[in-house]
């Protein structure tokens, strides 16, 4: 700089300071956001914008042009990287990202610089997780330099991540064909190696317990099919149910109860079916349900538990007593209703000719002997009658 | 062959004979090296072993072939070994082609070099060759983990050349180099369906550094977790317990129904065999039983037929569930024994051998006259096994 300034312009500065005798200096900052304005300043700046703005920063769009007047666009793509660089080791991977991508925007011509920036990119979106992304730029780094270490390395780790471990493997071998003793190499291989037939050993599990459930449940058809039960389908307005052609259209669907305590029948180990049996009491729209019903109990014993000590707190005329039951079942069908002796047992039951069960889960009616409610219920309907 | 007949045939044995005499006279060679005379012959002669190692770069395949073939009859007799190796640059120029991917040839190189490297001498001078040559076991590894690296060859030879190798500390040294992924990559051989050969000369290599006692505890460890991969072919498709299962290692649990055990008893014997050294230490031990290698045992002993795999089995699960040996003598390897003890051990196994004889003939005449009572027999050594 200039130590001397010529005289004509002394005297031009001379009038220039004598102005502000009679008015007052107009460029000053505003008392009020002086800060700000001491912020946009570039030699001030505390941090540099992510991205210079010309209309914004006219200032620093300048002297960033002068950085980047008259070099090649590998000189360029250099700075970029480093600014990357920079932005990588303050973890600001979104900032290093960017500049990375500015710097292969550059094209330049060489394939080693443009590896790095592919690779750098790559180890930034990696730590976001971006694994796929990161995955997609060391291949393109690996396209520009086929025997990259550190792409092949962070190639693997993203192979890890992604749980391709068989993937991951071919990479470590590799990188391990270019640097055999690379320690980050031998550890991602041994991890995936590890996983992969961890993951391996899960599905061959899932296939065993896949064959033994399918085999249980054939069984448990089989029984039913045996005792000769008649299940029927429920279809999904759930107001219309269509018998089931007889026992060849048998399904698992079928078994399976619409109710949330997902109760199921199943078959024991010494060949007894148990099934979720639903208690139905139209007279004060109640329900009870036995989750696991032995096949050969009776009804009496269970109503008798059900009954005997603690009545129910909606029997408020304390008149279900179990001798004093009666037990049916519907036959929706035909929209008639049979009495079940309650000295049968359940499977009895449920072999009767009539007996369809519905949503797997047999369900009766259970009225008070002679009650008015009774005689009311049954008015309209057919009722076949125990003998 | 008086002298003039041998410099006339010689004359014949250059590359600018005319194709059918030359054909002739290699045809004539192949013919020698088939009796122990001619190779007697030939391996005095330097003269000859230059002009077949010449002849294996001839223009005309067939004379190729026939050089390759009259080299492989003179590499199977140990006499000519020296000969070969010190009078002509057979080895140099094996291992050049070896390397080719598209070498039409490779096969007999590979078969050249396993017949050469069987003796321990011929073996060290082999393997100086290769570090000489600047190939290096690296890339002889990386050739056999690489399938389908020759296009034109099946290189499965490769394997018994590597193991033949592995009697030599250098080799052995290098293959469980933890600094290096070697074994690793060598493992997933041992269940390699495509060739008897490349499989038993893998797990001949692997049993062959279970000598190295000090990397036990790494072999191991989960970083190569050899354990598993050699019990992987004994086992079958036997159901365990659930709480069995889980005691074993991942790559052992829940096998698949068509499970099916090594069918070549050779190789079922060395995988017990390196099973059994790696029962030498104390750690060893340890982690052998800790992995349930007895269960797999257990279930093997009773599906094994040939006599001598059960010997080898059987003195396996002796050491597992034994006693541990008294305090100085963990490592089995390192215990000297008492020149009347050792004597005593071998006329056992001389007995033992004798027993394995007798009992391989009586099986073959058995199974000739009742394919049922030799069930029976095998049923009944069964049972002396606690299960």
């Amino acid at each position: 700089m200039a130590s001397q300034a010529p005289a004509h312009e002394e005297d031009s500065m001379d009038s220039f300071l004598d102005t502000f005798k009679s008015q007052k200096y107009k460029g000053g900052f505003n008392e009020a956001t002086w800060e700000e304005e001491f912020d946009k300043i570039p030699m001030f700046m505390k941090k540099a914008p992510s991205e210079i703005d010309p209309e914004k920063n006219p200032d620093l769009a300048c002297i960033q042009s002068l950085l980047f007047e008259g070099k090649s666009p590998e000189e360029q793509a250099k700075i970029y990287k480093d600014e990357g660089n920079d932005h990588f080791k303050e973890k600001e991977y979104k900032k290093a990202i960017a500049a990375y991508t500015e710097g292969l925007r550059k094209q330049c011509s060489n394939p080693d610089l443009n590896a790095i920036l592919y690779t750098n990119r790559a180890a930034a979106e990696f730590y976001l997780g971006n694994y796929r992304s990161a995955l997609n730029d060391v291949i393109a780094a690996r396209k520009q330099k086929q025997d990259h270490l550190k792409a092949i390395v962070r190639g693997a780790l993203c192979h890890l991540e992604l749980k391709n471990f068989t993937e991951a493997i071919v990479w470590c071998d590799e990188g391990l064909r270019i640097s055999s003793k690379e320690k980050k190499l031998l550890e991602t291989r041994t991890k995936a190696d590890r996983l992969r037939r961890a993951e391996q050993r899960d599905a061959r599990k899932a296939t065993v317990k896949a064959k033994q459930e399918q085999s249980q449940r054939e069984a448990l058809l089989q029984a039913i099919k045996d005792r000769n039960i008649k299940l029927i389908q429920q279809t999904c307005s759930e107001e219309e149910e269509v018998a089931s052609d007889g026992i060849t259209g048998l399904s698992l669907d079928e078994l399976s109860s619409g109710n949330a305590t997902a109760a199921k029948v199943y078959l024991d180990q010494k060949k007894n079916l148990h099934w979720p049996v639903l208690f139905l009491y139209p007279e004060y729209r109640q329900t009870d349900f036995v989750s696991a019903f032995h096949e050969n109990s009776r009804f009496i014993d269970h109503l008798i538990m059900m009954f005997a000590e603690d009545l129910p707190p909606w029997d408020v005329e304390r008149k279900y007593l179990p001798n004093e039951l009666e037990l049916y079942f519907e036959d929706e069908e035909r929209a008639e209703l049979h009495q079940v002796d309650v000295e049968r047992s359940l499977l009895e039951v449920l072999q009767h000719r009539r007996y369809f069960v519905k949503a797997g889960t047999p369900t009766f009616l259970i009225l008070v002997k002679h009650s008015p409610f009774c005689a009311q219920y049954f008015a309209d309907k057919k009722v076949h009658r125990t003998a | 062959m008086d002298e003039g007949e041998a410099t006339e045939l010689l004359a014949f044995l250059s590359r600018d004979t005319r194709l059918d005499l030359k054909g002739q006279a290699t045809e004539y060679i192949l013919g020698l090296t088939g009796n122990a005379e001619g190779r007697r012959f030939l391996a005095s002669r330097a003269d000859f072993l230059q002009a077949l190692v010449t002849l294996t770069s001839d223009l005309s395949l067939a004379i190729v072939k026939d050089s390759f073939h009259s080299l492989i009859n003179l590499s199977a007799d140990p006499a000519v070994h020296e000969s070969l190796i010190r009078g002509t640059p057979l080895l140099l120029v094996l291992l050049k082609n070896l390397l080719d991917p598209k070498y039409m040839f490779a096969d007999q190189i590979c078969t050249l070099l396993s017949n050469l490297s069987r003796e321990e001498d011929t073996c060290q001078q082999v393997f100086q060759a290769i570090q000489k040559e600047g190939i290096g076991l690296a890339k002889l590894v990386e050739i056999l983990c690489t399938e389908g690296y020759n296009q034109n060859a099946s290189l499965h030879y490769l394997a018994p050349f590597l193991s033949n190798l592995t009697q030599l500390p250098e080799t052995r040294q290098f293959i469980v180099d933890r600094d290096r992924c070697v074994i690793q990559r060598l493992l997933p051989f041992i269940q390699y369906k495509g060739s008897t050969v490349r499989r038993g000369g893998v797990i001949a290599i692997l049993r062959n550094c279970c000598f190295e006692s000090s990397c036990h505890e790494w072999l191991l460890s989960d970083d190569v977790d050899l354990l598993a991969f050699l019990l992987l072919p004994l086992a079958g498709p036997e159901e365990l317990s659930e709480e069995e299962m889980e005691r074993l290692p991942l790559d052992l649990q829940y096998l698949p129904e068509d499970k099916k055990r090594e069918d070549d008893p050779d190789i079922r014997k060395m995988l017990i065999e390196a099973i059994m050294l790696l029962t030498a230490t104390k750690v060893g031990r340890q982690v052998v039983k800790e992995k349930g290698a007895y269960l797999i045992l257990r279930e093997f002993y009773s599906w094994e037929k040939e006599p001598d795999v059960r010997i080898a089995c059987e003195k396996l699960i002796q050491v597992l569930i034994g006693d541990e040996p008294e305090a100085g003598m963990e490592n089995l390897m390192e215990v000297t024994i008492p020149t009347a003890v050792e004597e005593r051990l071998r006329s056992l196994d001389m007995e033992e051998q004798r027993s394995v004889k007798e009992e391989q003939m009586q099986r073959a005449v058995e199974a000739l006259n009742e394919e049922q009572r030799t069930e029976q027999a095998d049923k009944s050594v069964t049972e002396g096994l606690e299960r």
